[in-house]
């Protein structure tokens, strides 16, 4: 599918619904994409696949967004129509918007193009869009060659697993309004997520990767990285419940943000009143060295996008500066309900992402791209570690959620894996998986932070679309607490 | 023919896409198993916030899931999944075909890989094993659950105006110091099973559902209602025995005196817990519901959804062996009416009840064709897909613990000093499913077998074993519960499942919010 198609359908869309009688305002979205995922399963002492699941969805169609002026007022719909590209199926999608539409007095406007140009051109890997059946069966098989010749080669050869997904993602879009916004987008992005298991030693290391262009992309990375983090962490022992000084490693410090602050910096959930940051926009909210922002322009970065669902060039919106609140994620609807003299939001995060891809069923939503979390002072990982003194290094959480509420801010998760006790600055003996609890409010956790690393990596947690570029943090007086010891006896 | 897609879309075509598998199978080399799911839906839905309508849509969606095992030395498997538009149906042939080739290239590809690695692994290539389904009864049958209101029938009017009506009503409960969200839904869903081996299942369902959240000041609370039924599971037809406006506005009450009441005290040690319905239904669903699933057990889910404590290894599981109190029983059954009702599973297998915990006793997991052949089990009909275009995946029916014979009020008055914790609110477990800590709606303290005061923000936590072997009591009052996201999978395939459970009785910790 070229992204020409699409751009075809927009222009002959909103062309025709020009001239529809009563539209006031539309917008014609089409998207084309492919999710392809390879999961990968691999047990030494199980009947296995290795490749257990090379497939791919296909999902195309338009969707219409109008405004109508009726008798009773003005009124919103969203109509779509699937797997057809042509003037009928915007005809359908626009009938379907008109049957749906509702008087919502919170509906501005549709976004017009004053937001600049779009910075990144250009940016997708055509050899992806064209990447072949065999080659993406590889990609896998490379992922989990990766990890068994790690294993191998350290001479561990029972009681193994290697799982995950290599994914690759092809969106194209187009999108046109009746406001002047015209613009397209076409991108690639490939990851790969690895966890590898030495379950008699209750060794758990994760590996990834990411790349926008194939000849980058290093899924066997993600299986060596995977492969010796479970190696670094065999052996490992118990802490006792306690008050830990602790530095989140990368995965961890995505999970937090991913899970919860993300969608606690966003304007649909300050409009709800379900987030802490409510009432708190140019307050100090996190330790003065700590930096927070969005940037969907990132080149090379799998977040990042030409254009929002919207039409509107990504960019950079700060989140968190010096400690300090200075701004919220926001697509158009929310900026345009929320803009007054005092203060604008830029609309740079409305997306219709789905699990499909950039899908045309839906209306855009608030999401972030590339999360960016840096420190105004940065230090070397040893020197962060080394300034904790006494305490744990997480690597991996897992499940965690505000389990009151994200207004309250109070979370839990266990640790479940690359994590290692500090002693004396010094990382000593892996910390058992899965055996230690964590319960925190992730509000006063940003004001604990005392250290940011200088480097950083893109990061992926499951289900979630956005890229967290994390540091390691470190963070003081975290609550540990020492669970189930009984599936030692197991 | 009509190219639309609706649910009639199936009626048309179906004989033409049985034929269509049969022929390509016999014309794939090297393939041993091919299934199509053709799956269609009708449904209408509205959303509504502080009694003002947001958004509301009517939608049909048609998706289709190939799958191809295939190999000439080794056998492997490749998947295909696509939406449907008019255009792919009016040239269904080539639509279908090329989608059986896409699957069965991926297949052969996967096999040549499998059979390389296998050989240049050497003893880690052992357990590399060919793809092989155990064999079942291969069915044809048409079924439909039943409804009283169509939902294809409901006027999208009418669904805009119950959700904004009930967004009106709870907007009413706490003046200006809340906000609300309010989703009404309601659809029908059909779905083609074709296969290879002559499986041809034509099963529809209908849904119907709405979903409350109610912020006040920092206190939120969410419920959900729904059913596998028309329109008339918002008019009481329903788990809860309400109206979904009486439901919205139960929900909105709660919230406003939970935003008032204190903060649960944490305790150091373990107390004495009584558990209502609706709290046990997210138990069960998390600490037993889930480790049953034989993909966990077998390791395929550890980068995802983690792996089970049930199942170490062949020799190292708890299959026999004690893990509960003897009162406790849980078992899965898609004959009972409620969110994981079904009779054919997206393998063609009939859904059969599984017992997993017998009085205390561990028995056995939710399977696939797959897995039930590693298991040496029978297959019981356990993988689903929410929509046909995604790969089926292990999952619970409805999954409950079983009643007692206890009256739940006698559970409680029993109680000298201790907690009772109402509703469900959200859970944090531990990778195997082995460790807890589920949040409440509400707790009351119980003092000499009464209720006292209640707090909010409080959790449940404890070991999974643990707290299941120290149950001693369970109540009569069984009830199923719909649940409405269960995620798993990659992609994220959030599926519809029933859960639930009587009264019961056990011991843990209470954390409070910090």
């Amino acid at each position: 599918m070229k992204v020409e198609v699409l751009r075809k359908c927009v222009g002959d869309g909103l062309r025709f619904i020009r001239f529809q009688q009563g539209v006031r305002e539309a917008e014609v979205f089409a998207s084309w994409n492919e999710n392809i995922t390879i999961r990968i399963n691999y047990t030494s002492e199980i009947p296995c696949s290795g490749v257990h699941e090379p497939k791919s969805v296909v999902s195309y169609g338009v969707g219409v967004l109008a405004v109508f002026d009726t008798p009773q007022g003005i009124k919103v719909g969203f109509g779509s129509d699937t797997g057809d590209l042509t003037i009928e199926g915007v005809k359908r999608a626009l009938e379907r918007a008109k049957k749906s539409s509702v008087y919502d007095p919170d509906f501005k406007t549709l976004p017009s193009p004053s937001y600049g140009s779009p910075v990144l051109s250009s940016y997708h890997d055509g050899t992806v869009m064209e990447i072949g059946d065999e080659e993406v069966v590889y990609l896998g098989w490379r992922a989990l060659k990766g990890a068994l010749a790690v294993f191998r080669k350290k001479g561990f050869m029972r009681n193994l697993i290697v799982g995950g997904d290599v994914t690759i993602l092809k969106e194209k879009v187009a999108v046109a309004n009746t406001n002047g916004i015209d613009e397209f987008d076409e991108s690639s992005s490939m990851f790969a997520s690895i966890t590898a298991v030495i379950e008699d030693m209750n060794a758990k290391g994760t590996g990834w990767a990411s790349a926008t262009y194939l000849n980058r992309f290093r899924p066997e990375e993600a299986g060596n990285m995977a492969a010796k983090n479970a190696i670094s962490s065999a052996g490992g022992r118990r802490i006792g419940s306690g008050v830990y000084n602790v530095i989140l490693g990368r995965q961890a410090v995505s999970m937090l943000f991913s899970e919860m602050i993300v969608d606690a910096l966003s304007l649909d959930h300050i409009d709800s009143g379900n987030s802490p940051f409510v009432g708190k926009l140019g307050q100090k909210v996190a330790s003065d060295i700590v930096c927070v922002y969005d940037d969907g322009a990132r080149p090379f970065e799998v977040g990042s996008k030409r254009i929002t669902c919207e039409g509107i060039p990504t960019g950079r919106t700060d989140l968190i500066s010096g400690g300090r609140l200075v701004g919220f994620l926001s697509n158009n609807y929310y900026a345009k309900k929320y803009e007054n003299n005092v203060v604008k939001f830029i609309p740079r995060n409305g997306f219709r992402f789905g699990d499909e891809g950039r899908d045309f069923k839906r209306i855009p939503s608030i999401h972030a791209t590339n999360l960016v979390i840096e420190g105004t002072r940065e230090v070397s990982s040893q020197k962060l570690i080394s300034g904790i003194g006494n305490g744990v290094y997480i690597g991996r959480l897992w499940y965690l959620y505000p389990v009151y509420g994200l207004a309250k801010a109070h979370f839990t998760g266990t640790v479940i894996g690359d994590s290692y006790i500090v002693r004396d600055g010094q990382i000593t003996e892996p910390l058992k998986p899965n055996t230690v609890r964590i319960n925190d409010n992730f509000m006063s956790l940003l004001k604990r932070i005392v250290a940011i690393s200088r480097k950083k990596s893109p990061t992926l947690t499951w289900g979630s679309r956005e890229v967290i570029v994390a540091p390691e943090i470190a963070v003081k007086c975290i609550r540990l607490e020492n669970v189930a010891e009984f599936i030692e006896e197991l | 023919m009509s190219f639309e897609i609706t649910i009639g879309l199936i009626d048309r075509v179906k004989e033409q896409v049985f034929n269509m598998v049969l022929d390509c199978y016999s014309g794939l080399s090297d393939c041993i198993y091919l299934d199509l799911r053709l799956g269609v839906s009708e449904s209408k839905f509205s959303m509504a916030q502080k009694g003002v309508s947001k958004e509301s849509r009517e939608e049909v969606f048609g998706s289709i899931g190939i799958r191809v095992i295939a190999g000439r030395d080794i056998t492997a498997s490749g998947y295909f999944g696509s939406y449907i538009g008019p255009s792919d149906v009016r040239n269904l042939d080539m639509f279908v075909k090329e989608g059986i080739s896409c699957a069965w290239r991926r297949a052969v590809a996967n096999s040549s890989f499998k059979s390389r690695f296998k050989k240049v692994l050497g003893e880690l290539g052992s357990s590399l094993s060919p793809t092989r389904l155990k064999e079942i009864e291969v069915c044809r049958d048409t079924f439909s659950l039943p409804f009283k209101e169509d939902p294809t029938a409901v006027p999208l009017q009418r669904v805009v105006k119950e959700a904004v009506d009930a967004s009106s009503v709870v907007e009413e409960i706490y003046g200006s110091c809340g906000h609300n969200t309010v989703y009404v839904y309601t659809g029908l869903f059909r779905e083609l099973f074709v296969s290879s081996e002559g499986a041809f299942i034509d099963q529809s369902y209908p849904l119907t559902e709405g979903f409350v959240s109610v912020v006040v000041e920092d206190e939120f609370q969410y419920d959900h209602l729904g059913g596998k039924g028309g329109w008339e599971v918002l008019y009481g037809d329903n788990a809860f025995n309400k109206t979904f406006r009486e439901f919205a506005v139960d929900l909105a009450r709660d919230t406003l005196e939970l935003s008032k009441a204190p903060v649960l005290p944490s305790t150091d040690k373990e107390v004495v817990v009584v558990t209502d319905p609706h709290f046990n239904a997210l138990l069960v669903h998390e600490i037993v519901g889930h480790p049953v699933e034989a993909d966990r057990a077998l390791k395929m889910e550890t980068a995802y959804a983690g792996r089970s404590w049930f199942f170490r290894g062949f020799n190292r599981n708890q299959i026999g062996k004690k893990v509960a109190s003897e009162l406790v029983t849980v078992y899965s059954d898609a004959s009972l009416h409620g969110y994981g009702s079904y009779r054919y599973d997206a393998e063609g297998v009939r859904a059969k009840r599984v017992v997993h915990i017998d009085r205390g006793v561990f028995r056995g997991f939710l399977n696939s064709r797959e897995t039930a052949l590693i298991l040496d089990e029978e297959p019981n009909g356990s993988m689903r897909a929410t929509q046909a275009h995604l790969v089926p995946l292990i999952r619970m029916s409805n999954t409950v613990f079983a009643p007692g014979e206890r009256n739940p009020e006698d559970i409680l008055r029993e109680v000298d000093d201790g907690y009772y914790v109402v509703g469900h609110h959200t859970p944090s477990i531990g990778e195997s499913r082995e460790n807890f800590s589920i949040s409440a709606r509400r707790i009351y303290r119980i003092k000499d077998g009464n209720l006292r005061e209640f707090y909010r923000s409080g959790a449940v936590t404890s070991d999974s074993r643990d707290f299941l072997m120290k149950v001693d009591a369970v109540g009569n009052d069984f009830k199923l519960f719909p649940m409405p996201n269960c995620g798993k999978g990659v992609p994220m395939q959030a599926l519809r499942v029933g859960n639930g459970g009587p009264t019961m009785r056990s011991r843990a910790k209470l954390v409070g919010m910090k």
